[in-house]
């Protein structure tokens, strides 16, 4: 078995860890960090293809993602407070104001 | 603007100027236009007839307007005047003329005066349509408009249910009888490809004669004729037309209109004349027509459908005469029932404005001497339709007898027998009429005796002209005026001799129903109570008119409804177009109310979708790569 | 032995890490409490972190941890204590789609290995270029601010605005009359919500 295709393969089931997670997870904290573990899931990929290509631009890439990854948790953590404030609860099945 | 154009266009300026303006100008001017421009159209008609005569009785024809160039073909309103349009036409204005006289005073009090004039006037301009066309699409549109005339003027109180469905009911049932005078329209258009009925006439009095069924054509013509003409089946309506105000049942009913089927075979005689079949069918159905509705007058109580049914008899009278091919005597016939029988409704009229609206004859009795004009003009127009000489009604129906006996185009005895037998009934319930109205003990209710009056001028001196009309106008022969263009049916050598035992058989036949009235209702009335005990059950049948409208409800109308509420309205609207329409927009509502399940506002649910969609859009993708 | 084990180490440590991570990253869905959670994806993140490590991008690596640990995880983690334990969520772990999404996940992950191993050609590393070469930092660096400098400008645009929807978010949650009250938001239940 290849370098690659294993780790191809980790990044592959990284990323649908992850989504399975934010599909089954009740708690909204662990939506997130969910969300998290895809954006991983792509960077090893990411870095895997640069790795095998030896280019840059898959670095690059990583890196930008890494940014992207900052800045939004940055909003989205207090954006999830102020809506378990106004709900009163962690429990993701709660939030449907958006029905129908 | 030429003379016959005039004749018919006056009337129609009447209507326009008491339509529009009438109420507003006040009863006079209503009477004096509503009034005068008839009389002014009298005039005019007899300055024609001058001119026909001077002419040496060629036929006047003007053209007047070009409704319509259709392919090769053009339809034009023309008017024609002949021997026949001069004597329907001086019918038509001069008794019409004398009805509008009477209504000024019978219509006085009421409060929509301006509009019945209006109404008047304009059944007067359709009707001279009607004798003036000369093509058979003009008559046609003069054939509708006084039926739709007849409508507004029977339903003139339209605010009382029973008289507008009176009036609803004679349109319908003229409707039905147009549909045939149509297709015979129509088959005579497609053959001879001109509605013109000189034309028409010419072509029937040639030979080879046109391949067309005459008869045929006869038969479809005469339906529209049994609608506008009351014989059976579409009788119906005539005795509910009764509705309307008394001028009307006068004029339209009675002098006018309903022989405008007569008119239009003895117009379209030379078809006839091709036709045995369709001239037995003519003669066959005025021959029971007659009878039947003589029999149902005996009974009736209300004094205008006594009078109502005795115009239905008469008409098959008419139209016996048509039917063995005597044109000349049937419009005898017309000329002379017009007087009386229109004599005979404004008295009716008279006698009701005496009484203050009092209809049933069980109410009345008596009156021969509280309301003497009207009694003497009354006696006058029943001698004359009981055929007593020297009056008018002896010499018409007299000719009519003669010829249903001896003519060889369809005359036998036992055609003649049914006619006299008819007018020995005709007779007896006229002098009935004329007892209990006017004779024996009064049983009127007191508060009206106290007001029993003669009625105003402008209707006495109506009933006065008619009756002298009915008295003497006999005595211009009209079939021997009409005998260059309506020819008489030929008469077998043999049976001349018979003539004057016919005559003599008429008259006692006309003295026998006096004498019997006179015998049964005279008195105290009690023989007449006993006869009818005795015949209760033929009483009844009679009197309720031998259930013929009962009849049509059922067979007839009911089914109508039922398949128009049922089929039509439940099935056809309701059901397939209201569903489909409410499906589809159910359909649309329900396939987006299932749509917006989708939205569940759970955001596991909305993760799990992109979840699948990416599983799919992945195993598409490797498969198609 | 111990030759071909050294000789080894690196793909043997790569498998090793790999499996780690996949172990915390299925750790993740499993267990009920947060905080747990939260560690579970710490541990992934400096297994990848290894990873890639040992792949030569050191800079990347190091970035990994100091970015995603350091700062994202830590502020998950702050997050974390700062809500109710009393909540239901940790009690009732899973949602009402476990069983679909566990397929779907499963079917996924299937689809696109399957792709991935049949698709694409195994290829071997491209001849002579030592992965490490041109993922020196210096290179890198130079890339960066050469070729990629519009995504560089980019990122900064992205960041200012994600610093302005840190003050808007403060200011939304502050209570009235305390504008840009640059306290934490206050644990639930605690303050009057107003619904934003």
């Amino acid at each position: 078995m290849d370098k690659t295709q294993v780790l191809l393969s980790l990044a592959v089931a990284l990323f649908a860890l992850g989504l399975v997670g934010v599909v089954v997870r009740r708690n909204v904290l662990i939506l997130l960090m969910c969300m998290e573990l895809m954006l991983n899931g792509v960077n090893l990929s990411l870095v895997t293809f640069a790795h095998q290509a030896a280019s840059n631009v898959g670095a690059v890439l990583v890196f930008l993602v890494f940014v992207v990854a900052a800045a939004e948790i940055a909003i989205a953590i207090p954006i999830v407070l102020l809506l378990v404030r106004s709900k009163r609860t962690l429990d993701l099945s709660a939030y449907t104001d958006l029905k129908g | 603007m030429s003379l016959l154009t005039l004749i018919v266009v006056l009337p129609l300026v009447g209507f326009f100027v008491n339509g529009i303006a009438g109420n507003r100008l006040g009863k006079g001017f209503v009477s004096a236009v509503g009034c005068g421009l008839p009389i002014i159209a009298f005039l005019v008609t007899i300055k024609c007839v001058l001119d026909l005569r001077a002419g040496g009785y060629v036929p006047l024809a003007e053209g007047a307007y070009t409704w319509a160039t259709i392919g090769g073909s053009e339809f034009g309103i023309s008017f024609y005047f002949d021997r026949l349009s001069a004597v329907m036409t001086l019918i038509v204005t001069g008794v019409g003329s004398l009805i509008h006289i009477y209504s000024i005073g019978y219509m006085h009090e009421d409060k929509s005066y301006a509009r019945y004039f209006a109404y008047l006037n304009l059944f007067l301009f359709f009707m001279l349509l009607l004798v003036l066309g000369k093509s058979l699409l003009v008559l046609f549109v003069g054939w509708e408009g006084v039926g739709l005339a007849s409508y507004l003027l029977i339903g003139f109180w339209f605010e009382d249910m029973d008289k507008a469905r009176a009036g609803k009911k004679a349109f319908i049932a003229n409707r039905i009888g147009d549909a045939g005078f149509l297709l015979g329209m129509f088959v005579l258009y497609s053959t001879l490809g001109t509605l013109e009925m000189d034309r028409i006439n010419a072509a029937f009095s040639a030979s080879p004669l046109p391949a067309v069924s005459a008869s045929l054509i006869g038969v479809l013509l005469f339906i529209g004729a049994t609608g506008k003409s009351a014989q059976i089946p579409l009788y119906v309506w005539l005795p509910d037309a009764m509705a309307g105000p008394t001028p009307v049942s006068a004029l339209i009913h009675a002098a006018t209109m309903v022989t405008a089927g007569v008119y239009m075979i003895a117009r379209l005689a030379p078809i006839y004349v091709n036709a045995p079949e369709a001239s037995q069918l003519v003669a066959f159905i005025g021959a029971l027509t007659a009878l039947f509705a003589a029999t149902i007058a005996l009974t009736q109580t209300d004094i205008k459908k006594v009078l109502a049914y005795s115009t239905v008899s008469q008409l098959g009278f008419m139209f016996v005469a048509l039917g063995v091919g005597a044109y000349g005597v049937a419009v005898f016939h017309v000329y002379t029932h017009a007087f009386f029988k229109a004599c005979l409704f404004l008295g009716a009229g008279s006698v009701i404005h005496a009484l203050s609206g009092e209809q049933d004859i069980r109410k009345m009795g008596a009156l021969a001497k509280k309301i003497p004009i009207t009694f003497a003009t009354f006696a006058i127009a029943t001698a004359a339709i009981a055929g007593i000489p020297p009056l008018a009604g002896f010499f018409s129906k007299d000719e009519i007898l003669w010829f249903a006996f001896a003519s060889e185009r369809g005359g036998s005895t036992l055609l003649w027998a049914v006619m006299s037998f008819t007018a020995l009934l005709t007779a007896f319930y006229m002098f009935r009429l004329l007892w209990l109205t006017f004779f024996g003990r009064s049983r009127v209710d007191h508060e009206v005796e106290h007001h029993i009056h003669e009625s105003p001028l402008s209707m006495t001196s109506v009933l006065a002209a008619l009756a002298v009309l009915s008295a003497v106008g006999g005595f211009f022969s009209i079939p021997h005026f009409l005998e260059p263009q309506l020819a008489l049916p030929p008469v077998p050598e043999s049976l001349h001799h018979y003539e004057t035992t016919l005559v003599a058989i008429a008259v006692a036949i006309g003295l026998a129903g006096l004498a019997g009235a006179a015998y049964v209702f005279g008195g105290t009335g009690d023989r007449a109570e006993r006869l009818r005990e005795r015949f209760a059950g033929v009483h009844k049948v009679l009197y309720d008119k031998y259930y013929v409208d009962e009849l049509y409800d059922a067979v007839i109308a009911r089914p109508l409804y039922w398949i128009s509420d049922r089929v039509f309205l439940r099935l056809g609207d309701r059901t397939l177009i209201d569903g489909t329409l409410n499906g589809m927009a159910a359909v649309a509502q329900r396939t987006a109310g299932l749509l917006g399940r989708v939205q569940t506002g759970s955001l596991h649910f909305y993760a799990f979708l992109v979840l699948a969609g990416m599983v799919a859009v992945v195993i598409w993708s490797w498969r198609h790569v | 032995m111990i030759e071909t084990f050294l000789q080894n180490l690196d793909t043997l440590l790569l498998y090793l890490f790999a499996a780690c991570a996949f172990i915390g990253a299925a750790l993740m869905i499993v267990l009920p409490q947060p905080m747990r959670v939260a560690l579970a994806l710490i541990s992934t993140m400096v297994f990848l972190g290894g990873i890639y490590g040992l792949l030569g991008v050191h800079f990347i690596a190091a970035f990994q941890v100091l970015i995603y640990v350091g700062a994202v995880m830590v502020f998950m983690v702050y997050a974390i204590m700062l809500l109710d334990v009393r909540d239901p969520s940790y009690t009732r772990i899973y949602s009402k789609l476990l069983v679909p999404g566990i397929a779907a996940g499963l079917l996924f992950f299937g689809a696109l290995a399957y792709g991935l191993w049949h698709a694409l050609p195994s290829a071997p590393a491209p001849a002579g270029a030592t992965p490490g070469a041109s993922f020196g930092l210096q290179q890198f660096a130079a890339a960066f601010l050469n070729e990629y400098w519009l995504h560089f400008e980019l990122t900064s645009v992205l960041l200012v605005a994600a610093v302005v929807a840190a003050l808007a978010v403060i200011k939304v949650s502050a209570p009235k009359g305390k504008p840009g009250d640059p306290g934490s938001p206050s644990p639930p239940g605690s303050s009057p919500s107003r619904k934003t």
